[in-house]
């Protein structure tokens, strides 16, 4: 049987991963990804306490929270869409018109 | 209706002219006018002269009466702070009757002397002459120092008015603002002098009973401001520069009331001045010193007008000195004659200069034939300035000149008697010098003035022949007594008018001595003109004060505001430094979030 | 049932709201709407003065609607004879205010609604006896001026030169915007200082109410009163002109439009100088009669540095402005003494000095439309085409200087009579000397703008005041004559509840 830890170890990587690549790229898309990265390593360790401590709660919840993530997705890429229409990139440190 | 009350006819000679001034200011069509406006003045100030009159003959039934009837004024915790009235006595009626016929023969005077303005600014003229009238009177009539205090500016502010009646000339434009302010100076100290007295006595009665340090410091202050109103050294030098008004206005301001008023305003105070030696002291020692002073510089003087001007300096002089020497009815004796001769020679002088136009006295010459009744008026005048037995200066100049003497004060009534010597001789070359000689060039076409013109000086021509001869009854009439008597003052300084006449004939009418022989006087007369001292206020006023200001403008902008805009600008400045963490850049912000997040593990974890 | 103070006060702000209703377009609707808010204030007031009890005295006409009655905050309302001479002030000036600006074109409704509310917030200081509300009230009347300068202002900046004009660049100087922030910063920061005082009072006596006479009767501790009284001075000091917070003055009222520089200068420095008498000195007795010296020492500077301040200038609204601040001074030192004197010229100058100023600006309003200058050395002459104008400036300026028969000369008497009474007579004297540096000033104003030869050809059709501006310039100079030839018309009023408030303030003092 597989100890808790190996879950819980398994999604401290992915978060990591999903940290260093919000941190590190430039793309939207890419930055849409990491944050997926970091969504679905919580999301591991709902499942896996949920799986630890019997009972169905954490799993209904991760349910709900990929529904959530989806539309988190939604609308980020549809963001990402219209600054790509309107600059012809999607690098989010060349985006800022806004800035005084 | 009941009879009219000596209140009633206070009340008439006051307003009349307010109401004039209010009228001619207010309905614009009428000033426009010009000639009802002047007539509506007119009016009003025959009016005030009938009232005038009418209150002095009572007066004179009985001289002890003094009507007063005031009116609360200002409030303060809840009783009468300060009143405002009318007080009729033997002062201020006779004060009042000089002025209210001066200012109409002035006014009838201007009539022909003014013709030439255009009727709106006629019409102004004759609005600001309503208006002093009634601020003179309105000093005159008071029942009490501050009513007088408002009287004393207002005619101040007309003064300024009238001198700057030209406002287009620049010189006009400086006279006028310089008069205000040298005469404004002055008032500081009877502004002063009002608080003090009411600190000391809760009121601003005439009738003060103050005695010692208060009483000295309170008339000194009073003194101060009428050194600057009566044009005494060291303030006299506004009055030389005020020539630049027409010719009534120095005539009727500047000669015979208005300056006058300082004098008045002594008289009013004397229980208050008795009891204050160490400034009628100075009042003696000042108006002696001023007198000669301003004699000497009216001898070079080559203007007509200013001749006049520094000979009021010299009379008023008289005055301050007589009251020095404690004898009012000395100087209020010599006020009055002063102002009908004074007054007759302004008007006279104008007329000369309305034929000649030119103030200078190398225009004129032989005008004699020319303006045979100006001519023989003038000559009156002068005559009784020069203090020719029988005319009016001749009694009251002889009664200062005794009571100097009488009071011990010999170098003043040295510096008196040289002064009337100069006196003579001064008006004895104005005489010759317009009247008599060769014709220049603008003097030949000069003809007689018009009828307006003529009777003032007639009217006033009179009063300067015959006002010496009511001493008795003025002296009544401040319950003082006087008998003519002609004592050794009286003969030393007639016949050192005389002599002076004589000296001015020798020079200027037989041209036996040539002028050149007193080139030696220019210079004493070129130092004492107020050149010097104009030229220390001059430089008090653009190089001290202005410099001053300058500073003080200046350190208010840069170091006051400057304070407040450095501040501003290190909290603008603080902000753009700090904007810059900022950077808007999300992944900059998440890295904080991390870091932040891993520094609170580690600290969570130390041991 | 409405009282009347509380319709004198809503009076205008109706007057704003019903003017949101009106299109802009509709221009002389706008300004008669506005003319009769300001018409019916002036009416009311006179009407309070009317229905004064002269004989009864103290505080009348009471109104009392509950805010928040958890805090202790109500609507108090209540006038007495300070506040009845102040609220004539008000009336008059407002009147006279939008007549003069009846030429306003930029976005005229947005002025007049800011204007009628500015006038709401001052009438309700005046009529206020809530501190809470007083103070709300103070920040309305102080707020509308940031619109007010910064959209309708001047927009001719001081150009400065010489070697400091780098500087100028450097701080952006001048401008209307520059102008118009510091006047609003200036005087929030004294709201500030003046919520911390307020504040200290409110808890100091228990936290339950607002209610100005439970503050004031309340005996605070000497320790305490020593500090509070020098916030409430120099907050509410900050708006009126007092040494050194006087400098937003001169900008400000160089930038504003007209009507603005009538109303701030003429009304609302007066809140300040009010505030500084009803809330410092009569709240905090104890601290007023500590610091009474060091108020008045301010003042004196105030009133010849501001006159030596003026004397410097060439711009003609800052010479108006300086003198402002220096009889502003006259105010102050007035209410420092402390004495029945003092405080009835502190109150009346407040009065003559506010006809006296709007009247000022108002003729500076008038000049600068006309000859779109205000550089005095590039004028002259100008009595020949507007004597109108030259004869109400002249006014004006008797009246500053003190000549009898304006309202001025009342005002300054009975403040050098107060001076001279009180602890430290010697200030007298400076304040005198200021009076006299006044002339100087004006009368150089006077000589340079409308006297000598002249106008330059380019100002040869200037026209003399019409229309609307001779309403403003007739009830301000017939104000200015009426009180300073009958001042007991005034002074009456001020004069019966001020020896009360004095008996009350020198009575809770152990020397």
């Amino acid at each position: 049987m597989i100890p808790l830890h190996a879950y819980l170890l398994l999604a401290a990587a992915l978060f990591t991963l999903g940290v260093y690549g919000l941190l590190t790229r430039r793309n939207a898309v890419g930055i849409l990804i990491s944050v997926e990265l970091m969504a679905n390593a919580v999301n591991i360790n709902l499942v896996a306490f949920s799986w630890a401590h019997g009972g169905t709660v954490g799993q209904v919840f991760a349910l709900f929270a990929m529904a959530v993530t989806v539309a988190e997705v939604v609308v980020g890429l549809a963001l990402v869409i219209l600054l790509y229409r309107s600059r012809k990139d999607v690098l989010v440190d060349q985006a800022r018109d806004l800035r005084h | 209706m009941s009879a009219p009350t000596p209140f009633h006819w206070g009340l008439i000679a006051l307003l009349f002219p307010l109401v004039a001034a209010a009228l001619i200011g207010l309905v614009a069509p009428l000033r426009r006018a010009g000639m009802p406006a002047a007539l509506v003045s007119i009016a009003a100030a025959l009016t005030s002269l009938l009232a005038s009159a009418v209150l002095l003959a009572g007066q004179i039934d009985d001289p002890s009466r003094a009507v007063v009837e005031v009116v609360g004024w200002l409030p303060v915790a809840g009783s009468t702070m300060a009143e405002v009235g009318l007080r009729l006595d033997g002062i201020s009626l006779s004060m009042l009757l000089i002025v209210t016929v001066v200012a109409t023969c002035v006014q009838v005077f201007s009539l022909g002397y003014m013709a030439d303005e255009p009727p709106s600014a006629f019409g102004r003229y004759y609005g600001f002459h309503s208006l002093f009238i009634f601020s003179m009177n309105l000093l005159v009539l008071a029942p009490n120092l501050l009513q007088a205090f408002a009287g004393w500016e207002l005619v101040g502010l007309t003064s300024y008015l009238l001198i700057g009646f030209y406002y287009r000339k620049p010189s006009a434009a400086k006279a006028a603002v310089k008069a205000f302010w040298v005469t404004k100076f002055g008032d500081m100290g009877l502004l002063l002098a009002l608080v003090f007295l009411f600190a000391q006595t809760g009121a601003f009665s005439w009738d003060v009973t103050l005695s010692g340090g208060w009483a000295v410091v309170i008339t000194a202050l009073v003194f101060f401001a009428v050194v600057g109103k009566s044009a005494q050294f060291p303030l006299h030098v506004w009055l030389p520069n005020a020539m630049e008004g027409p010719t009534p206005v120095s005539a009727l301001l500047h000669a015979a009331t208005m300056v006058a008023a300082g004098v008045f305003l002594v008289v009013r105070l004397d229980p208050l001045f008795v009891q204050a030696p160490e400034t009628q002291m100075a009042m003696a020692w000042i108006g002696a010193f001023t007198a000669l002073f301003a004699a000497v510089i009216a001898v070079v003087q080559k203007d007509i007008k200013r001749v006049l001007a520094y000979s009021t300096c010299s009379q008023l002089g008289y005055m301050i000195c007589a009251l020095g020497a404690g004898s009012v009815m000395a100087a209020y004796f010599h006020l009055t004659t002063h102002a009908f001769f004074k007054a007759l020679l302004f008007l006279g002088a104008g007329s000369v200069i309305h034929a000649v136009h030119s103030n200078n006295l190398a225009d004129m010459g032989g005008l004699w034939r020319k303006m045979r009744l100006t001519a023989v008026t003038f000559i009156i005048g002068a005559l009784a300035l020069a203090g020719v037995p029988g005319l009016a200066g001749f009694f009251s100049k002889d009664l200062v000149l005794e009571a100097v003497h009488e009071r011990g004060l010999w170098l003043p009534w040295l510096a008196l008697l040289a002064a009337a010597f100069l006196t003579a001789f001064y008006m004895g070359r104005v005489v010759f010098l317009a009247f008599f000689g060769t014709p220049s060039k603008a003097a030949e076409h000069a003809h007689e003035s018009g009828p307006t013109m003529a009777l003032p000086l007639v009217v006033l021509a009179v009063g300067s022949v015959g006002a010496g001869y009511f001493g008795s009854s003025f002296a009544e009439l401040y319950g003082a007594s006087y008998s003519f008597h002609m004592g050794l003052s009286g003969i030393v300084a007639t016949s050192l008018g005389l002599a002076g006449l004589g000296l001015a004939w020798l020079v200027y009418g037989r041209r036996s001595l040539p002028e050149s022989s007193f080139a030696f006087l220019a210079p004493i007369g070129k130092l004492a003109e107020s050149a010097l001292l104009d030229r220390m206020y001059t430089f008090m006023f653009r190089r001290v004060l202005l410099v001053l200001a300058g500073l003080i403008g200046w350190l208010d902008r840069y170091v006051v505001d400057g304070l407040i805009n450095v501040i501003g600008w290190a909290a603008i400045e603080g902000g753009r430094r700090l904007r810059r963490v900022q950077t808007g850049n999300v992944q900059d912000y998440t890295y904080a979030v991390v870091v932040g997040t891993i520094l609170f593990v580690i600290w969570g974890l130390w041991p | 049932m409405i009282g009347i103070l509380s319709t004198l006060v809503a009076a205008p702000f109706l007057a704003a709201v019903v003017l949101l209703l009106v299109p802009d377009r509709a221009r002389l609707l706008v300004r008669l709407i506005s003319l009769t808010g300001a018409g019916v204030a002036l009416a009311l007031s006179v009407r309070v003065a009317a229905d004064y009890d002269l004989d009864a005295g103290g505080f009348q006409m009471p109104e009392l609607y509950p805010l928040v009655p958890a805090m202790g905050i109500d609507l108090r309302l209540a006038v007495d004879g300070w506040g009845v001479s102040l609220l004539l002030l008000t009336g008059v000036i407002i009147f006279a205010g939008v007549l003069a600006s009846w030429t306003v074109k930029e976005r005229s409704k947005d002025f007049f609604i800011l204007l009628l509310v500015l006038v709401a917030g001052v009438c309700g200081v005046f009529v206020c006896q809530d501190l809470f509300v007083f103070f709300l009230f103070y920040e309305i009347a102080v707020l509308p001026m940031y619109l007010l300068i910064g959209i309708w202002g001047s927009s001719q900046g001081v150009t400065e030169a010489g070697p400091f004009r780098y500087v100028w660049k450097l701080f952006d100087i001048g401008g209307r915007e520059y102008a118009a922030m510091k006047l609003t910063l200036m005087l929030l920061v004294g709201s500030a200082v003046l919520l911390v005082g307020i504040l200290a009072m409110y808890f100091a006596a228990g936290g339950t109410t607002f209610d100005m006479e439970v503050l004031g009767a309340t005996a605070y501790p000497r320790d305490m009163q020593l500090w509070v009284f020098p916030l409430l001075w120099l907050g509410f000091g900050s708006l009126a002109g007092v040494f050194p917070f006087h400098t937003w003055s001169p900008d400000g009222h160089a930038s504003a439009p007209t009507a603005v520089s009538m109303l701030h200068a003429g009304v609302l420095m007066k809140l300040g100088a009010f505030g500084v008498m009803r809330v410092g000195m009569m709240m905090v007795p104890e601290g007023a009669v500590y610091w009474a010296p060091l108020v008045g020492g301010v003042a004196v500077v105030n009133i010849v540095y501001g006159a030596l301040s003026a004397m410097s200038q060439r711009d003609l609204k800052y010479i108006i402005a300086y003198s402002s601040v220096s009889h502003m001074g006259i105010v102050m030192l007035g209410a420092a003494t402390l004495t029945v004197n003092g405080w009835n010229g502190a109150v009346y100058q407040m009065f003559a000095h506010g006809i006296m100023t709007g009247l000022f600006f108002a003729l500076v309003g008038i000049i600068y439309e006309r000859a779109h200058t205000r550089f005095i050395p590039s004028m002259g002459g100008f009595a020949k085409v507007m004597p109108g104008v030259a004869v109400f400036f002249t006014l004006a300026g008797l009246s500053s200087l003190g000549m009898p028969g304006t309202a001025g000369f009342v005002a300054e008497l009975m403040v050098f009579l107060g001076a001279w009474e009180s602890a430290s007579p010697w200030w007298t004297i400076p304040a005198i000397l200021g009076a006299f540096l006044t002339a100087i000033y004006v009368l150089r104003a006077v000589r340079g703008i409308f006297w000598g030869p002249g106008p330059d050809p380019a100002f040869e059709d200037l026209a003399d005041a019409r229309g609307t501006e001779w309403g403003a310039l007739v009830v301000l100079g017939a104000a200015l004559v009426l009180f300073g030839c009958w001042p007991g018309l005034i002074v009456d009023f001020i004069d019966r509840v001020t020896p009360g408030y004095l008996g009350v303030l020198t009575q809770g003092v152990v020397p």
